[in-house]
């Protein structure tokens, strides 16, 4: 049995917490590693596995919004968590770079002219909220 | 026709560590089905127990587990398997967990490794001792990415009148502007959530971000932390969690409590740098 899909977290018996992701991250990357005698080498089987996973998982998903991480991603030639970081940051980067025309691109096409960007949004969004938040002056 | 089955002489049989402890409560433990079929036991050494189990001799051996692990399915089931012990042994007292697959050709070998390393378990058993690690993730919505310019620059729609061309290019200067002041402030929301948890913790590390926003799209991920915590502590950690996932505008997930398995290797030997 090969097949490849998310079990059901909370079945098995353990900590409160048993997200396999959060499992995986501890139990294959943290923990004490010591002179074995089998060496194994479990960061190309976390690579491999859980990014396997993941595509299968989340392929359709990807595809749908570009994303093709799967080609650049850095974990693939290195573990260095700020070469990860900064990958993530361009990644969001690009995120942000795409164009955002296909998102309810009637939203505004009301006849109204094109608001300024200090308008009110219609709704507080918790984004919006959180963003004028972040705006407000320090003094 | 029959087969014997040939009796398994004991150097046949390998050694895998799931952990290091002080204490180690052995009638829990061999309820516990580890990862083979023979019991889950303690091997003792230098004042400290290595909490193991025997292993045939024939999956003593790299390809093989190379090749078991790179099952997602069978990954799952020793992940969690091995898991399961730590956290088992963590109830009798501090734990230090090993990483998978720590395996040796016999008994014998596995104490001789284990005693070389005893300095290192106490350093670390010291560490994690009456402390516990929560895990904090937080996700800004990615909408929250995206400004209110970005939604009301229609490109299509640009009047033509004397001045749009130059009034449609400041928009989208000031959009690109406005993405990469909210890219900041998410990064920078991460940095100061980091920062206030830090301040409750012993100890503190940022795990890789994990991929599976790609799962949902509109959610990602900015912060995967780590803290060490001492259960004394807990309470306000957990309050400080709840306190600042009202005021941020962005989604916080914890988890815990975990057995220390982020705080057991030496800092710097691997993960943060």
């Amino acid at each position: 049995m090969t097949e490849v899909d998310y079990r059901r977290a909370g079945q098995l018996p353990g900590p409160s917490t048993s997200n396999l992701a959060d499992i995986l991250e501890r139990v294959l990357d943290k923990g004490i590693v010591i002179a074995g005698d089998i060496k194994i080498d479990l960061l190309d089987i976390e690579l491999l596995t859980i990014r396997l996973r993941l595509f299968v998982a989340s392929v359709d998903t990807a595809k749908k919004a570009g994303i093709d991480w799967w080609e650049t991603d850095p974990a693939l030639s290195s573990r260095a968590a700020h070469r990860e970081l900064v990958e993530e940051n361009r990644r969001l980067r690009e995120q942000l770079a795409a164009p955002s025309s296909a998102q309810d691109p009637e939203l505004h096409g009301d006849g109204t002219a094109a608001p300024g960007a200090n308008e009110d949004p219609p709704q507080g969004r918790p984004s919006q909220r959180a963003r004028r938040a972040e705006e407000r002056p320090v003094s | 026709m029959t087969q014997p089955v040939p009796a398994v002489p004991p150097a046949t049989v390998a050694t895998y560590v799931f952990a290091v402890c002080r204490h180690a409560d052995g009638d829990v433990l061999c309820r516990l089905p580890g990862i083979s079929t023979a019991p889950v036991r303690t091997l003792p050494f230098e004042q400290l127990h290595a909490v193991v189990q025997d292993v045939p001799a024939a999956e003593a051996d790299r390809q093989f587990w190379t090749e078991r692990l790179s099952d997602p399915d069978e990954l799952e089931r020793y992940v969690r398997a091995h898991h399961q012990i730590v956290t088992a042994v963590a109830t009798a007292g501090p734990a230090a967990p090993m990483a998978l697959a720590t395996l040796y050709s016999s008994e014998e070998r596995a104490r001789q490794a284990l005693t070389a390393d005893a300095a290192r378990f106490h350093t670390v058993l010291d560490r994690v001792a009456g402390r516990v690690e929560w895990g904090v993730k937080v996700y800004v919505s990615s909408a929250a990415t995206m400004t209110e310019t970005d939604r009301t620059v229609a490109p299509a729609r640009v009047p033509q009148a004397p001045g749009a061309g130059r009034a449609y290019l400041e928009r989208v200067r000031g959009t690109h502007r406005a993405r990469e002041e909210s890219r900041s402030a998410a990064l920078q929301a991460a940095e100061e959530l980091d920062a206030a948890l830090r301040s409750l913790a012993v100890a503190a590390r940022r795990l890789r971000l994990q991929e599976q926003q790609l799962n949902d799209c509109r959610r990602v991920q900015v912060l995967n932390g780590a803290y060490l915590v001492d259960e004394s502590q807990t309470a306000r950690f957990t309050k400080a969690v709840a306190t600042l996932r009202r005021r941020a505008g962005a989604l916080i997930e914890l988890s815990g409590p975990w057995v220390p398995y982020s705080f057991a290797g030496e800092d710097g030997a691997h993960g943060d740098h």
